[in-house]
């Protein structure tokens, strides 16, 4: 029994998030570099010196908006044809927490993955609580976080990213929505910038952490055994085995 | 070929107002409907009781500190070292106007055709093949002249040379223009002073530290995940009640 699969994840899903994580790699890189100015850029002017040498400061410019516009596209066409089989379940999913359970999770388990099991008990104890990580549904508390933050830092890069590009290529009206580019252009590097720090720890979770290896395996197989379902998504799982049981 | 310090000499007294230089400019360089590279500022109101009337032609100063370059986010601004212009790039010019506000002389706009910000380089295409910028060929009374600072022997150096010159600069922005006036040009306090927009300023004061900080705290954190995967391969929930192990689930 502990060898069997569970589905986690589609075909389609599977490939719009490597898509979208393909994107976020090039228009990350891209867009930094496009940033050319002492006083702002984070990483000191080597790194757009260095981006402009390889692909020229227009290619830059060209590379990010054309990824930039393939990505929406695509999310745009994905999000039509799986609006009811995809998306209204993972929103439904992604932004249902239930306090208690999900504060004491992330409380807990962010000890755990910093300090151990018994420090995380030991800490706990005093508070009244046991060593027990609350169970966890299709997404534990932390993934829910962290898909909210990113649908939210994508929809504001999108507005944003789009109220930039109408003023370099659809402003016809002199200087009288110069401002909003002004702020779209701001707003787009905190967007930008607080996503990344969300996606270093998505990215640590998901690819070096040991506990999750089965989930990171499953971006590209689609499945889950058993056992890590039962583990890490018990509620998920019991769902599931439900269902499973009743055919 | 050693670096230039291009610069126009300004003879003001001799500007009739005819304005063949706004002309010249707006066809050599292709200046959209309504808007100009160049200008030349009435004299002010007080002098023009007294003769003789006094008119000042200006353009983009192609100053030594460009608070227009420190405006731009992408260095689509910038100030070319071999020869002093301060010029854009069009292909990163991403159209945001901030060096526009940032300009005490107004000497810039947004080039509506082209979705960029356009100003005086001093007729670069033109210079390409020899000639001077277009306004300075075109001048009947040959007020404004060009040349390279750097070249002792060039017809501005010599001018500066022999003669009582000033430039045009606001008292709080000083960008170190590089056109000067011989004569009495009029008012030499410019009343612009150089604006930064909001936008700008409140990425350079808030956003940029926050991101840092949101960036390094994550990051931070990862390490010391990273960290503890490390020292405790083996940590494991304890037997006893253990983290995820259930009752009854055999
Ligand atoms: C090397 C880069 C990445 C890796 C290895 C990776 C890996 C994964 C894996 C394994 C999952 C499935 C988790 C599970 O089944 O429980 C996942 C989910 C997800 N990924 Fe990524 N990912 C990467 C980049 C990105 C990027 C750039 C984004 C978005 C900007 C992103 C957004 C998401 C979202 C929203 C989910 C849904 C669940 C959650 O929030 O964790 N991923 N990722």
């Amino acid at each position: 029994m502990n060898k069997r699969m569970i589905l986690r994840h589609t075909k389609g899903g599977i490939f719009i998030h490597w898509f979208n994580a393909a994107c976020w790699f090039i228009l990350l890189f891209t867009g930094l570099g496009l940033i050319q100015n002492p006083q702002l850029q984070p990483l000191g002017q080597w790194y757009p010196n260095a981006l402009r040498a390889v692909f020229g400061g227009g290619g830059l410019l060209i590379i990010h908006l054309a990824v930039a516009v393939t990505w929406l596209l695509v999310w745009l066409v994905f999000i039509i044809a799986n609006w009811s089989s995809h998306v209204v379940p993972f929103l439904a999913q992604v932004f249902t927490l239930k306090p208690g359970r999900d504060m004491e999770w992330m409380i807990k388990k962010n000890l755990q993955m910093t300090l151990g099991y018994k420090a995380m008990a030991f800490f706990m104890k005093p508070l009244g609580l046991g060593a027990k990580i609350p169970d966890q549904e299709y997404y534990n508390a932390g993934q829910k976080v962290a898909a909210q933050v990113m649908l939210l830092g994508a929809l504001v890069l999108a507005v944003t990213g789009a109220i930039m590009l109408r003023g370099k290529y659809f402003m016809t009206a002199p200087l009288a929505d110069i401002a909003w580019v002004q702020w779209a252009i701001t707003i787009h590097y905190i967007a930008a910038g607080v996503t990344f720090g969300i996606l270093l720890v998505h990215i640590f979770m998901a690819a070096i952490a040991k506990e999750e290896r089965p989930a990171f395996w499953s971006m590209f197989s689609g499945e889950v055994p058993e056992e890590y379902a039962r583990h890490h998504h018990k509620l998920w799982y019991d769902e599931v085995a439900i269902k499973t049981s009743d055919q | 070929m050693a670096n230039q310090k291009l610069a126009m000499v300004i003879d003001a007294p001799t500007c009739l107002d005819c304005k063949g230089c706004l002309a010249a400019c707006k066809v050599a360089n292709n200046v959209p409907d309504g808007k100009w590279r160049n200008w030349i500022k009435g004299a002010d109101p007080e002098r023009r009781a007294s003769s003789p009337v006094v008119f000042q032609p200006g353009n983009c100063m192609q100053c030594d500190k460009p608070t227009c370059v420190e405006a731009c986010p992408t260095g689509a601004t910038y100030k070319n070292q071999a020869d002093g212009t301060v010029v854009i790039n069009r292909t990163l010019c991403i159209g945001c106007g901030q060096c526009l506000a940032a300009c005490p002389y107004g000497a810039r706009f947004k080039n509506t055709d082209l979705g960029v910000a356009d100003k005086c380089d001093f007729c670069a295409e033109r210079r390409k093949f020899g000639l001077e910028p277009a306004c300075v060929s075109t001048c009947p009374t040959k007020s404004r002249k060009f040349g390279d600072l750097n070249d002792a022997n060039s017809e501005v150096a010599k001018l500066l040379k022999a003669n009582r010159a000033v430039r045009v600069a606001n008292e709080q922005t000083r960008t170190d223009p590089n056109i000067y006036y011989l004569g009495e040009p009029g008012p030499t306090n410019w009343t612009v002073q150089a604006r930064m927009p909001e936008a700008f300023d409140f990425w350079r004061r808030l956003a940029d530290p926050v991101v840092k900080a949101v960036v390094g705290l994550s990051g931070l954190g990862v390490l010391a995940m990273l960290g503890k995967q490390l020292a405790m391969p083996k940590d494991a929930p304890p037997a006893d009640g253990g983290a995820h192990e259930e009752a009854g689930h055999e």
